[in-house]
């Protein structure tokens, strides 16, 4: 499972992928590229996350979680489809400083891949 | 003797020294005092007639079944607004310690459990508590109907007492919130100290004394405490398992965060049901996506630090009777006795006698310099 997932954040974009309106954070696999962009985050604050799946996907989830403390956040994002492979996840919380993961679940083509992405907050 | 200086100064000057990194860390514990926002969820957050008329039902005992409980019977000015027992008691022994009040109004979450996602939905439940005050909606309406003097201050801030009990309770829970949300710590050692370390006021750093200064490196450092104990309040507002058995007596158990998410839930006060003042609910986030977990079962909300010399005893349940209990409990804590489903948070510190007595000393340093409350204007009728 490591060994897999290691290939898919090592392997190279299957395309490049914009979300319009500025600067945006990039994840990609050999298969699926994400561009994200989120508010500045500050600990104990709910924030939204806006982001584009690339190719468009049959559906895709959001999380958190700190690897180093093993625990993930108190409260579950509700996401919503802008269309276009466009999304909008609202009610994620920092709730320490540290270091932190997303952890986008792309589903599409009867597979499901994860896209992580480290942030550390202060 | 020259040299005796130098040395010395050198010395002051090297134990003063904290990298960038510990300055931003620092620095993210202030400033202090907040400036204040409304709740938008109570309509007369901030309304100086509500502040009034709250201030007179917190201390208001015919609010009780028995005529001897008010809010102020366990949360007493003197002692922060907490009481000093180890378990609250009012017309029957509770099964937790009286938080403070102190800087309430900076919280998500209210209650050990977190039952509670506003300030005035919280002062609903001792009011309306058996063990508490024992009271009923019919019981406070009834007052504020009949009392000419807390009737009179009711319509200036709400109007004239109209519809049904519960609507009456409610206001008088949303007073009581307005009232409390008066009580803010004033500044500490800790808050001059951390302004100018900002500045680069190097003779307003030399005030701090040397003894908290080692508690601070240690707060922020070996003991990690910031990781929870975080911002200008110092709390992160959620909930932990930090070790503290959860059995109230034998065969009865405190669920703690499990058993507040359950009830706040399903309670009709929340921020997401009728009472809520904003149509918009921009404070009921945390009430939307907050979600059940197995590791809630024994978490309890980490308290603010803020004058917490004045608090003891310390805990959910009142179990440690000293600061210096509370800083041997993180020192000697087993991860055995966690309930934290595999959580890698919290590890004893080892720390030293020296040690200890040092972060103690950085603990006392939240104290604020004399800003105890006082009562006032209780002689005057209202007109």
């Amino acid at each position: 499972m490591k060994r897999w997932l290691l290939l898919v954040l090592l392997a190279p974009a299957a395309q490049a992928c914009e979300l319009p309106g500025g600067p945006a954070q990039s994840i990609q696999s050999a298969n699926v590229a994400i561009a994200y962009r989120t508010a500045p985050l500050r600990v104990g604050e709910h924030f939204a996350v806006e982001f584009a799946v690339c190719p468009a996907p049959a559906s895709v989830t959001v999380d958190a979680w700190m690897p180093d403390h093993r625990h993930g956040m108190n409260y579950k994002p509700t996401i919503a489809s802008l269309g276009g492979g466009r999304y909008r996840a609202e009610g994620l919380m920092f709730h320490m400083p540290g270091r932190w993961e997303f952890v986008f679940d792309v589903r599409a083509g009867g597979r499901t891949e994860r896209l992580l992405k480290s942030v550390r907050i202060e | 003797m020259r040299f005796l200086l130098a040395l010395l100064l050198a010395v002051a000057t090297q134990a003063a020294a904290f990298t960038d990194a510990e300055v931003r860390a620092i620095a993210s514990h202030g400033p202090w005092p907040p400036a204040f926002r409304a709740d938008p969820s109570n309509r007369v957050s901030g309304n100086p007639q509500a502040i009034d008329l709250g201030e007179r039902l917190f201390f208001e005992r015919r609010l009780s079944a028995d005529g001897e409980q008010s809010c102020s019977r366990c949360h007493l000015p003197e002692r922060n607004w907490t009481d000093g027992e180890q378990r609250a008691r009012g017309i029957a022994l509770v099964d937790r310690n009286t938080p403070s009040l102190s800087n309430v109004r900076l919280q998500r979450w209210f209650g050990w459990d977190g039952a509670h996602d506003s300030l005035w939905s919280q002062a609903i439940r001792p009011i309306l508590d058996a063990k508490e005050m024992g009271s009923s909606a019919a019981r406070v309406a009834q007052l504020l109907r009949e009392d000419a003097d807390l009737s009179c201050r009711y319509r200036k801030a709400f109007g004239a007492p109209a519809g049904s009990d519960e609507k009456v309770l409610v206001d008088a829970v949303k007073a009581i919130a307005a009232f409390q949300e008066t009580m803010m710590s004033g500044r500490s050692a800790f808050d001059d100290f951390r302004d100018a370390l900002v500045k680069g006021d190097k003779a307003g750093v030399a005030k701090y004394p040397e003894t908290a200064r080692r508690g601070l490196a240690l707060f922020i450092g070996k003991g990690s405490c910031n990781t929870c104990h975080v911002g200008s309040a110092f709390t992160n507002g959620e909930f932990h398992d930090t070790g503290i058995p959860f059995f109230i007596e034998p065969g009865r158990v405190d669920p703690g965060r499990s058993g507040g998410i359950k009830k706040l839930l399903a309670d009709r006060f929340n921020l997401l049901g009728p009472y809520n003042d904003d149509p918009k609910r921009t404070t009921a986030t945390s009430t939307r996506h907050v979600v059940p977990e197995h590791r809630n079962f024994g978490e309890f909300k980490v308290p603010s630090l803020r004058n917490l010399a004045l608090t003891a005893p310390y805990m959910h349940n009142g179990r440690l009777a000293t600061l210096r209990d509370v800083v041997d409990h993180y020192s000697n804590i087993s991860p055995d006795r966690l309930h934290s489903d595999g959580e890698a948070i919290l590890k004893p510190l080892k720390l030293s006698a020296g040690e200890s007595r040092d972060l103690v000393a950085f603990l006392e340093s939240l104290q604020d310099e004399g800003a105890n409350y006082r009562r006032v204007g209780f002689a005057q009728d209202c007109k």
